[in-house]
């Protein structure tokens, strides 16, 4: 089981998380299993706004590429600068 | 470099009079070789205002340099290089304070935006900062462009801008008046109703008493806010610019209405707008620094921080959000804490994110709410929340070392997390009481005896002025090249490769070589290449000053999709008449780090300025997926020298003799 944590602006009806059972090993396979469950989820994630963290780690580069495991929390942050 | 000019600090008696000025020779040199009529449509006059002899002189910039540094943040350094003397000192009423509006400000959506330029108190290098709200705005409604100020005045002033003229006013009435009280009297006073048809810049008490930390207010919050302007302004005994009129359309060279609705709409458009800035505004960024291990805490002895202070628990607390002249974001969030009237600090603008960082994780704050309320005490008080919360925070970490102890803090318990007690501190700084004299003093505490040598081992600051943003750059190597080669000093908002912490973009090589002119690894942690982010930001940026436009809104540094060069190309095309395209901008922001450059050398800068505190060469990030990670000073010396030769520099840092020669006679004698 994947926990996905997102950022107000994504929100899926009324909840800020989603379950994902299916197994997924990459950040790339889950973004498949959402855009399925949610139409269009994976075009409103192909903005460079929206970062990953896997259990609290940022992820800089390489995001998709990132290895998942059971019982991970994955969570969509965006991310920008201020003054 | 002049930090240690023995009278680097000095304030003017008050007692003294000049009467053989050289700041008039060079302003009367200077307007006689001005144009005296607008050299493009929407041109607005340089006003030359002498406060000590109550006299204004008129003046248009010049085509040349027009076209080689634009306005705004460009032109007021033109003036600056002509009018400066460095034999003098930052607050000697000779040295001017310089007001500049964009080519663009007042005209485009999101270019609300204006400098304050002149030679910094704290830092000892170029003083440049710019602030939006309504001001910048107002006086180019007002005919003006540029306000050049010079002179002593006799007794406290304020200057009434209104129909194009200057009038100099009695301040006294208004003298001790800190922001809140001040910004309800004005209305009284003058009538109009702020961002109808009224604004103002103006100093608190902070300026009054040369706080090297304070700021220009230009809003509740909006503040010019690097550097020390607020000390500089004081210096002059200027408390305030007032500025009435109307808000009317400007007489283009061409139809630019229609443009303007492209350029708002690609701001709307863009998802950081849409999902971060018009939503919540900047403290969004809290948490991505914070699980990268690069939040700066505790003066950087640290790199991580509680949860609590997240974006989302601002949320309950923001009645709203506003925003500066004709900007579609609004990306200014408002506070209640409470309703109680009596409370003045219950409410205000704000927290920004720097104001976050450096109130909460960098003096061990962690209730949201005791952030949000010294927000709104330095927005009253009129401080720099960065270089002020650094100050602070610098304090602390020698009081946790035994550096200082409550014999010199005045029995004062510098603890991290005292929330209490860094609201005393801020009160005690702005009037110069007791230990408040020393923070008074932020960059400068060790040269003016408060401190030990040993304290500079831990400031964290460059050139003389502490980092801008609480982001610690150990990590990421283009914010930390940006860091030490900005020009003001260590601050962000110069050329941060902002997009150096996106993942979609750092994962798409040809897409960030597109953005970039070329490679740059996508590795954060690598010194590859960097150097070619941090030019193309700092030209790009450099342009943006110059047009007027907000940093937030503005290419490259909060998104890919936002207007840029072409944008801007398009709309001085349209607005003023001249065709300058994109690669020509991109040579302007060049030209004014350039002159920039050209002028803190002649306060001393050079190679060995451009660097980075000790800190972050000698101690590892201790947490998160980059622990371990610090700055490698060959790599880093490496990286400094590669971003010289693409920058046109020589290796001490300033233009080379060919492009310095252009800049000088492009500047003039």
């Amino acid at each position: 089981m994947i926990l996905v944590r997102l950022p107000s602006t994504l929100r899926v009806g009324a909840s800020d998380t989603l379950t994902v059972n299916e197994p997924v090993t990459t950040v790339a396979a889950l973004i498949d299993v959402l855009d399925r469950r949610i139409p269009g989820f994976r075009e409103q994630l192909d903005d460079s706004v929206f970062n990953f963290a896997v259990n609290d780690e940022m992820l800089l580069y390489h995001a998709r590429d990132r290895r998942l495991a059971d019982g991970d929390t994955v969570e969509i942050i965006p991310t920008i600068s201020g003054g | 470099m002049v930090l240690g000019a023995p009278h680097a600090l000095s304030a003017p008696s008050p007692r003294h009079r000049y009467t053989d000025r050289m700041i008039r020779d060079r302003v009367a040199r200077l307007v006689s070789a001005l144009p005296q009529a607008p050299e493009y449509a929407t041109q607005g006059a340089t006003l030359f205002v002498d406060l000590e002899r109550r006299q204004v002189q008129r003046g248009f910039t010049p085509m040349r340099v027009v076209r080689a540094l634009l306005a705004g943040r460009g032109a007021n350094m033109f003036y600056l290089h002509r009018l400066l003397d460095e034999s003098l000192h930052p607050l000697h009423p000779d040295v001017p304070l310089i007001f500049g509006s964009g080519v663009l400000t007042g005209i485009v959506p999101s270019a609300a935006r204006g400098n304050a330029t002149s030679w910094s108190p704290e830092s000892g290098v170029i003083l440049d900062s710019n602030a939006g709200d309504y001001f910048p705005s107002f006086i180019r409604m007002n005919g003006i462009d540029h306000l050049v100020l010079y002179g002593c005045a006799a007794a406290w002033t304020l200057l009434h801008v209104h129909e194009g003229q200057v009038a100099f006013l009695d301040a006294a009435p208004y003298v001790g008046l800190d922001n809140i009280e001040l910004r309800e009297r004005i209305p009284q006073d003058f009538g109009g109703a702020w961002t109808r048809d009224l604004a103002m810049v103006n100093i608190t008490r902070a300026g009054e008493n040369l706080v090297l930390t304070s700021a220009i207010m230009a809003g509740p919050k909006a503040c010019y806010a690097r550097g020390g302007p607020g000390a500089k302004m004081g210096s002059l005994k200027l408390k305030a610019i007032v500025v009435q009129g109307q808000t009317r359309d400007f007489e283009t060279a061409q139809p630019y209405k229609g443009y303007n609705r492209t350029i708002a709409q690609k701001l709307l458009d863009t998802s950081v707008v849409k999902h971060a800035l018009k939503t919540t505004g900047t403290p969004f960024l809290y948490k991505p620094s914070r699980l990268l291990g690069a939040m700066g805490t505790k003066n950087n002895q640290e790199t991580t921080w509680t949860d609590r202070l997240d974006a989302d628990h601002i949320t309950p607390y923001r009645p709203g959000m506003a925003g500066c002249f004709r900007c579609p974001v609004n990306c200014r969030p408002l506070n209640e804490l409470n309703q109680d009237a009596s409370d003045r600090y219950g409410r205000g603008d704000g927290p920004e994110y720097v104001t976050l960082g450096k109130f909460g994780p960098n003096i061990g704050v962690d209730r949201i709410e005791s952030v949000i309320r010294l927000n709104n005490i330095c927005n009253d008080l009129g401080l720099d929340t960065a270089s002020t919360g650094s100050a602070i925070a610098w304090a602390m970490e020698l009081f946790q070392r035994r550096v200082i102890t409550r014999k010199e803090t005045g029995g004062l318990e510098l603890s991290w997390g005292a929330a209490d007690v860094a609201e005393r501190l801020l009160f005690m700084l702005s009037r110069r009481q007791g230990f408040g004299n020393v923070l008074a003093d932020s960059t400068r505490a060790v040269e003016k005896g408060h401190y030990p040598r040993e304290a500079l081992n831990y400031r964290m600051a460059v050139k003389g002025l502490m980092q801008s943003d609480p982001h610690d750059a150990r990590i990421l190597k283009a914010f930390a090249l940006g860091m030490a080669v900005a020009t003001r000093g260590m601050d962000h908002l110069r050329n941060r490769v902002t997009l150096e912490i996106n993942s979609r973009i750092n994962d798409d090589p040809a897409f960030k070589a597109r953005l970039y002119g070329g490679p740059v690894s996508a590795a954060p942690n690598s010194y590859e290449d960097k150097e070619r982010a941090v030019r193309v930001c700092e030209n790009v940026y450099g342009v943006g000053d110059a047009v007027g436009m907000c940093r937030f809104t503005t290419k490259l540094f909060n998104s890919p999709s936002l207007p840029g060069l072409e944008e801007f190309s398009n709309q001085i095309a349209n607005v003023t008449g001249l065709e300058l395209s994109a690669g020509q901008l991109d040579a302007i922001g060049l030209n004014i780090t350039g002159v920039e450059r050209l002028i803190n050398a002649r306060l001393g800068v050079g190679r060995a300025d451009d660097t980075l505190p000790d800190r972050w060469f000698n101690e590892a990030i201790e947490v998160g997926a980059y622990k371990g990670e610090k700055i490698d000073r060959a790599e880093f010396d490496g990286m400094l020298t590669r971003f010289y030769e693409i920058s046109n520099l020589d290796p001490n840092g300033v233009p080379v003799p060919e492009w310095r020669s252009e800049l000088e006679a492009m500047l003039g004698p």
